[in-house]
């Protein structure tokens, strides 16, 4: 028998929260109040850690009554998650390149890759404009903050830019 | 001074050049952003608040309220024009909104949504100025335990009241505070959960986990179905003629007062009520206003009752929410959280002593308020054809500028590249969270009071180490029963929410 993504998500919880149990453990008792540093974690893991079984317990009763039903098929076109899998992998790359490349080149290739991963653009113009978005949200978003709002934007480790 | 001649002392400020620019750019942001499928009212104030860094106070927050003022009312726009709510605070206009425009009065459709927001946040308004102080006052007698049993009632409210499940609702609330005994803790500064890892002992900042959480969760659902908007929808609502009378429509609002009233009520209310808004206000309201309208039948055929109903109640939902957040500094919807994050960069504290504290601000949010009712409906009335052009930009190009911003806005919190790592994690947790159905209002809430709760528990404990005193005072005891209760309620609710379901689905199933 398969867990469903309720079950996933409270099996999860649950290790979480014994991790962190078992970690309260090691923390030093209190000192000057009545109560110490491990007090409220233990509190609210153990809340956290009841809740997980719970929704474990509630997933396993929900698959025992209704394991003869079948699923309803969802409504609308499947969820294209190839796209959501770029996005998290151009995403982190992004954060990753930030400091060796620099605020601005780093920006005008995620910008420019991920528009090009969600609609490929179909003619020369459709590039073009791709770039001018890329080269304008970069080089907009340094001006405005570097030299209008004071926020000191990461220059290149590799690139000094 | 007295309570009216400071807001008007203040409004005269707001008025300045200095506060106004930010405010119109936040109203005319909100517009679009409310306007735009798919782009919620809280992902543009995210959008906005890395702006609003480098700017005084009370300039950030009359930005980021004309923000939350204008996409209340841009939502219902695309409600009306094309059938798709440019928020889900405006998911109820459609069903009134969209039919009336097929009838071919576009014009009315958005204007009796516009009016009504304006009327609704005004009467909204006046209960925020006229109430904040008094709340405020109240939370004054409160002491560690009364606090330590509200922000506990908040979170067991919020975690019974939102999605499906009161099981996730409350695992969610346990997470967000899971979140928040990361890092030193509150009296000695013993380092806990940090795994050695350096940076996080400092414990997660809150705007970086609250951006994080939002940002993939809000924008993933759309690149999962990148393909299935339809532009030419709104292609063609920008070719609709808006024209209209607007005292027939001032006169189509105010023949209907009760429903204007009774649905700007409910909007405060649920504004009032913690992490909820205005998604759930304009159902409510809409409901309300089916039951009690002498033609039922006709709500969903395109009568002016259904929009009033809706888009009074959302954007009074408005005002309800900056009550709460300024008299117990507990954010009524992710929105206001925003804003409480911003406040704290600021080193400003929202609470029972902030309108004392920081009058200046907290007169200053009251008049920015007022007067970004007006400058929404000047924004819509000068720029609505120009803003149905803004949202056919395609989501490919939009959702790239949103993620660069959202990294901005967790960067300039430190200059440091430690919160947008942090922005990163709880990007995969929000969208995770999204695809697991576990609600993201209860964990906002959980990450905003956990060190509140913990704070407060150490002060009444170290005060006074009996544990008893948390019922036995009758304002704690009070709330922690009312946590139990609406717990239990919730419960119940489901319960026989699943019952009637099941017997639906059996009398189908004897049909056959």
């Amino acid at each position: 028998m398969m867990l469903s993504r309720d079950g996933v998500s409270g099996l999860v919880c649950l290790a979480i929260s014994v991790i962190l149990l078992t970690q309260t453990f090691g923390l030093p008792p209190a000192a000057i109040v009545p109560i110490g540093p491990a007090f409220y974690p233990r509190v609210v893991l153990s809340i956290l850690m009841l809740l997980s079984v719970i929704l474990i317990a509630l997933d396993v009763r929900a698959m025992r009554t209704a394991a003869a039903s079948a699923a309803a098929p969802a409504a609308g076109p499947p969820p294209n998650y190839r796209l959501v899998l770029a996005t998290f992998i151009e995403f982190g790359l992004y954060i990753l390149l930030l400091p060796p490349l620099g605020f601005r080149i780093a920006t005008f290739l995620f910008v420019l890759s991920l528009q090009v991963t969600l609609e490929w653009p179909r003619s020369t113009k459709h590039w073009v404009l791709a770039v001018l978005v890329a080269a304008a949200t970069s080089l907009i978003c340094f001006l405005i903050f570097q030299d209008y709002l004071s926020v000191l934007l990461p220059r290149g480790t590799w690139s000094n830019m | 001074m007295n309570h009216y001649e400071l807001l008007l002392t203040h409004m005269g400020t707001v008025l300045h050049l200095q506060y106004l620019v930010p405010l119109l750019v936040g109203t005319i942001a909100g517009v679009i952003g409310g306007a735009l499928p798919g782009v919620t009212i809280t992902m543009t104030v995210i959008v906005v608040l890395p702006f609003t860094f480098g700017l005084d106070p009370l300039q950030g927050l009359a930005a980021m309220i004309g923000v939350y003022v204008g996409g209340s009312a841009g939502g219902s726009i695309t409600a009306s024009l094309i059938g798709i709510p440019g928020t889900p605070s405006a998911v109820a206009t459609t069903f009134d909104g969209f039919p009336m425009t097929k009838k071919g009065e576009a014009g009315r459709s958005v204007w009796v949504g516009v009016w009504s927001a304006f009327i609704g946040g005004a009467l909204g308004g006046l209960c925020l100025i006229e109430l904040t102080g008094p709340f405020a006052s109240l939370a004054l007698a409160f002491g560690p335990w009364e606090f330590f049993s509200l922000f506990v009632f908040a979170l067991s409210m919020v975690a019974g009241l939102v999605g499906r499940s009161v099981t996730k609702g409350l695992l969610s609330g346990a997470i967000g505070l899971t979140v928040t005994i990361v890092g030193p803790d509150p009296i000695l500064g013993v380092q806990r959960f940090t795994m050695g890892i350096h940076p996080l002992e400092g414990g997660f900042d809150f705007l970086p986990v609250l951006i994080g959480i939002f940002a993939f969760a809000q924008l993933m659902p759309d690149v999962e179905q990148l393909n299935a908007y339809d532009p030419t929808k709104a292609a063609a609502a920008t070719k609709l003629s808006l024209k209209v009378s607007h005292l027939s429509v001032f006169w189509d609002i105010l023949c209907r007062p009760f429903i204007l009233l009774w649905c700007t009520f409910i909007g405060i209310v649920i504004g009032v009520l913690p992490a909820i808004g205005g998604s759930a206000a304009n159902i409510m309201a809409y409901d309300q206003a089916k039951k009690f309208s002498k033609r039922p039948e006709k709500f969903g055929t395109g009568i002016p009752e259904g929009i009033m109903a809706s888009e009074s109640s959302n954007s009074a939902n408005v005002a309800g929410s900056l009550m709460m957040i300024m008299a117990f500094g507990i954010p009524g919807d992710a929105v206001t959280a925003v804003m409480m994050g911003a406040l704290t960069i600021h080193g400003i504290q929202p609470g029972p002593l902030f309108i004392s504290q920081q009058p200046k601000i907290a007169y200053g949010i009251y008049a920015a308020y007022m007067i970004a009712l007006p400058l929404m409906v000047a924004v819509i009335w000068i720029g609505s054809r120009a803003w149905m052009r803004i949202i056919m930009m395609p989501k490919s190009m939009l959702i790239p500028i949103v993620l660069v911003l959202c990294v901005i806005g967790a960067y300039a919190l430190g200059n440091s590249m430690k919160d947008v790592y942090v922005l990163a994690l709880f990007c995969v947790i929000g969208y995770a969270m999204v695809k697991a159905r576990i609600p993201l209002a209860p964990l906002i809430l959980g990450v905003v009071l956990g060190d509140q709760i913990e704070a407060n528990l150490i002060q009444a404990v170290s005060t006074d180490a009996n544990p008893w005193l948390f019922i036995t005072r009758p304002i704690s005891g009070a709330m922690l029963a009312a946590s139990v209760l609406s717990i239990a309620l919730a419960v119940w609710q489901h319960r026989r929410e699943t019952k009637r379901a099941a017997a639906a689905a059996e009398e189908e199933d004897t049909d056959f």
